[in-house]
């Protein structure tokens, strides 16, 4: 009956059963409210973007991307999240290794404070550099005697872009490695393995796809950040626009076209996004309930 | 309030969880739904309770002579203790006892007051006086089964149907509650249902035992009976340890091991069968003394516990236990290694 | 930390190598720089901070903010827990695809979400003109803003009450059936205070996220001062106009709000632990 219907969706088995089964009506009506508002505020939003892309035509949507602004554009995107994702890996190893690894006094803290970017506005995200980096700020005046810029350049916007992805790797990796334990390094340093072997052979393969859903989000995050790098950018034509800020001043200048096509990129980018996210993500929750489960089991 | 459950079968997909199963349960008896895991014994309390529908034609459950197929488990008011309690963990323990008078309809609903009386009244029915602002997560095991017992009293139950109610706690605690509530079913007389894979206490606890196996009952009776005369091979192993012989029937006689006896039951049987002798119904004894016996080699004996266990090995090689009351085990005066003659004293042919 | 290495000697390796680079990073990508902005407020006198945060534009800014946030939260509280109860509960077609969707918000470049909806909602959009017809102006004004905070918000109230939907033990909604209580009885009293740490913690999360959002807003806001202007704006518009002292001002008390959100959320967390370890 319909028991074989859910089982193929992976809903819980209980959806079978009468005392916790709605009404087809219930059902039709909930489902009906639920997908008209995920479809106004979610499927809407992302076909207008390709909607408005494509107003004059393909052919113009195409030439769109022989601008050398643009171009310049994607260039510097690439760059801020090609320093900032590998950076924050490195960083996101680390702190999980400490974390998960080990007990020590300010643990909960540190955890607090490392996914405190994400509560952080944006907007305040940028100015603090602007206040460190400034013209005005506690390095600004040394900054300026060395003829080095990093507010309103490519450094400010990469930093911008590194404080703002700050925490989304640690953050995958941490539950996972918590649930793992340390069993399995320890049997590995029985056996003797030393530092840089046991984590490569015996930790890594346990999280890489926690990894590689971190990686995912970061680099989202990371070509997609507006606000931050919007207040250290300055805004220079062909220098210090990324992708998203591209987009802005084509669609204040009333380029529309021009902005929904830019744009129309990032969507794309957002799409792989989610696409690779949902493949990797029943990978990461399988690997943490086979984790949990054996923890139970011990 | 009688049950009567009639040609009952139960498929999830290809599954067969119960296969025509058809039985009564006379008003105000404790009835144990006894079985391994998979027999369907919780399917068929899940049934009888309403959490699963019965499948379309097959079969039907009245209570008393109403028909309650197609009735929703709220109209059925019955009083169901799940095997882990589901308690609401955001409710205090007075709220968790008050919770299905405070669902009543309006009209039917007491009045502040009177909840407040009944649910106190039922806390010393459980024994959990003082424990009213509690949470789930302050109770031990034993206390939570009994707030979840006293929840489900609250609605004045037509039936009570409990879900291995003793699996989730430890054997100290378990023994005590198994008591405790054979004393309450003694006072308030609520047909009750409970199911379990333990076989000591279906039979210490319930007035009949239903032995379930594969979606089947394999039998219905009395502890006493269901133990003494088992009636299929399923039953004679499942409750308690038993020996078994190959053996061969001729007549009300069978034949084995060496020696002849007649089958427990009288019933004629020709030809191969097997013999089941439970460990306390041999005699150990240190030579022949005439009666119907074989010779054996004691392995290893336990004597701690009300009765001492011996592990005997037949000549054959073949290994068997026997039970022998601690006074009887002394009096034989002997040890491991030493060789003995065993005689039963009742045997189960099938 | 050296002391606090050696209490643990010979075990796994790494505390040290690992907890310098963490701290060191931690430090200095964001606790110094979010220290710098404490210490450039304390340069100014109480007086000249007040006076900053109670100007009436910026009052206005944080009451739209705040209200608007609270509103768009509201919203989502609703509308993502049918959302969240159909995605675990019902099978339907493409659940999967829908599932995968939520995250769009999160994954879709805020400036990118902010023109698709200032296109959609603006009088000649979409949904801007049939709502022009009943006398709404979608785009350009505090609907508008609304409306981006609560694209903003849903994937929070989504994620965090998916699991503690299907984690509920469907034992409790049957034990609630058995004792009589109907459907609507049973989600009220049973499931909804179950999940109702998830539900505050979702809250929590798009509320904050919403204050201090920026880029999905600015383009659908209107920007006018005293009506539209959100706070995070108005931060980049004092900054624009050389204003540092301002714009700290301001930002410190945003950054303020932030942290007592993030208390919050991680208060709802230890409640909930507390409450449900058996």
């Amino acid at each position: 009956m319909a028991n074989a219907v859910t089982s193929s969706l992976s809903l819980p088995a209980r959806a079978g059963a009468p005392a916790t089964r709605d009404t087809a009506l219930t059902r039709w009506l909930l489902t009906g409210v639920a997908l008209t508002f995920l479809g106004v505020f979610l499927i809407l939003p992302l076909v207008v973007v390709f909607a408005e892309a494509l107003r004059e035509g393909f052919g113009v949507y195409l030439k769109i991307f022989q601008d050398p602004d643009a171009l310049a554009a994607i260039r510097l995107t690439l760059i801020a999240a090609g320093v900032s994702v590998p950076l924050n890996v490195v960083f996101g190893l680390c702190a999980a290794w400490a974390i998960t690894k080990f007990k020590f006094r300010g643990r909960s803290l540190l955890v607090t404070l490392i996914d405190l970017p994400i509560a952080v506005s944006p907007v305040v995200a940028g100015l603090i550099y602007v206040l460190v980096f400034g013209r005005q700020g506690w390095l600004g005046p040394w900054l300026a005697e060395h003829d080095i810029k990093i507010i309103f350049a490519v450094p400010g916007i990469v930093l911008a872009t590194v404080f703002i992805t700050f925490p989304y790797v640690a953050r995958e990796l941490i539950p996972l490695m918590e649930e793992q334990g340390v069993e399995e390094e320890q049997a590995a340093m029985t056996l003797g393995a030393r530092g840089w072997t046991m984590f490569r052979r015996v930790t890594l393969p346990n999280i890489r796809w926690a990894l590689l859903y971190g990686v995912i989000l970061c680099n989202a995050r990371a070509m997609g950040e507006f606000g931050a790098v919007s207040v250290v950018s300055g805004h220079i034509r062909g220098q210090t626009n990324t992708l998203p800020l591209h987009v802005e001043i084509l669609y204040n200048e009333y380029s529309f076209v021009a902005a929904f096509a830019t744009a129309s990129l990032l969507a794309i980018l957002a799409i792989i996004t989610l696409v690779l996210k949902s493949a990797v993500e029943y990978r990461v929750r399988r690997q943490m309930e086979l984790s949990a489960r054996m923890g139970d089991e011990s | 309030m009688s049950i009567k459950v009639r040609n009952v079968s139960k498929s999830f997909g290809s599954f067969k969880a119960l296969d025509d199963v058809s039985f009564d349960i006379p008003t105000g008896e404790m009835v144990a739904l006894l079985g391994p895991s998979g027999s369907g014994k919780t399917t068929l309390l899940r049934l009888i309770a309403g959490l699963e529908d019965l499948d379309p034609g097959a079969g039907s459950i009245r209570y008393y002579e109403e028909d309650i197929a197609g009735q929703p488990v709220r109209k059925r008011r019955v009083g169901f203790v799940f095997q882990h309690y589901a308690l609401f963990r955001h409710m205090s323990v007075f709220e968790n006892i008050a919770f299905g008078l405070r669902v009543l309809p309006r009209a039917e609903r007491p009045c502040r007051r009177r909840i407040r009386n009944r649910v106190h009244e039922l806390l010393g029915l459980v024994q959990l006086e003082g424990m009213a602002g509690r949470y789930p997560s302050q109770l031990s095991g034993g206390q939570r089964q009994r707030v979840a017992l006293a929840r489900a009293l609250a609605v004045q139950p037509r039936v009570l149907l409990l879900d291995e109610p003793f699996g989730a706690l430890d054997a100290k605690v378990r023994a005590e509650l198994r008591h405790w509530i054979r004393k309450l079913h003694d006072e308030l007389h609520i047909t009750s249902v409970f199911v379990t894979h333990d076989q000591e206490e279906a039979l210490e606890v319930a007035d009949r035992v239903v032995v379930m196996n594969q979606g089947r009952i394999e039998q219905i009776g009395p502890p006493g009976e269901v133990y003494h005369a088992p009636q299929t091979e399923f039953v004679m192993n499942f409750l308690g340890q038993v020996n078994t012989f190959r053996g061969h029937a001729v007549g009300r006689e069978v034949q084995f091991a060496d020696i002849a006896l007649a089958a427990s039951d009288g019933v004629e049987r020709h030809g191969d069968v097997r013999v089941f002798v439970r460990p306390h119904e041999l005699d150990v004894l240190p030579q022949k003394n005439g009666k119907p016996g074989f010779p054996a080699t004691i392995l290893r004996v336990n004597a701690a516990g009300a009765v001492a266990r011996l592990d005997l090995q037949l000549p054959d090689g073949a290994l068997i236990t026997a039970e022998l009351p601690q006074d009887r085990y002394a009096r034989l005066s002997t040890e491991a290694g030493a060789r003995v003659f065993v005689t039963p004293r009742r045997v189960h042919v099938f | 930390m050296r002391r606090l290495f050696k209490r643990r000697p010979g075990k796994i390796p790494g505390f040290p190598l690992t907890m310098g680079i963490t701290v060191t990073y931690l430090g200095l990508i964001v606790l110094i720089p979010l220290a710098g902005l404490v210490l450039k407020t304390a340069n100014l006198s109480w007086s000249q901070f007040w006076a900053t945060i109670t100007d009436d534009r910026v009052t206005a800014s944080l009451r739209l903010s705040i209200g608007a946030s609270l509103a768009a939260a509201t919203i989502n509280l609703f509308f993502g827990f049918m959302a969240a109860w159909v995605l675990v509960r019902y099978p339907f077609p493409g659940r999967k695809i829908v599932d995968a969707l939520v995250d769009l918000p999160f994954a879709m470049p805020t400036a990118v979400s902010g023109i698709a909806l200032t296109a959609l909602y603006a009088r000649n959009g979409w949904l801007g003109g049939p709502l022009s017809h009943v006398g709404i102006d979608g785009a350009f004004s505090r609907f508008g803003i609304v409306i981006a905070l609560t694209f903003i918000g849903l994937p929070f109230v989504v994620r965090t009450l998916q699991p503690a939907l299907s984690d509920l033990d469907a034992e409790i909604e049957e034990a609630a059936a058995s004792l009589g209580a109907g459907r609507l009885q049973t989600v009220g009293r049973v499931v909804v205070p179950a999940v109702l740490p998830a539900l505050l913690a979702g809250f929590a999360m798009a509320f904050a996220r919403a204050v201090g959002e920026y880029g999905s807003v600015v383009f659908i806001s209107g920007n006018m001062p005293m009506k539209t202007e959100i706070t995070p704006l108005l931060i980049v518009t004092k900054l624009e106009q050389y204003d540092v002292a301002g714009a700290t001002s301001i930002a410190l008390t945003l950054l303020g709000f932030s942290f007592t959100m993030l208390l919050v959320v991680n208060g709802i967390q230890v409640w909930n632990t507390a409450r449900t370890r058996a």
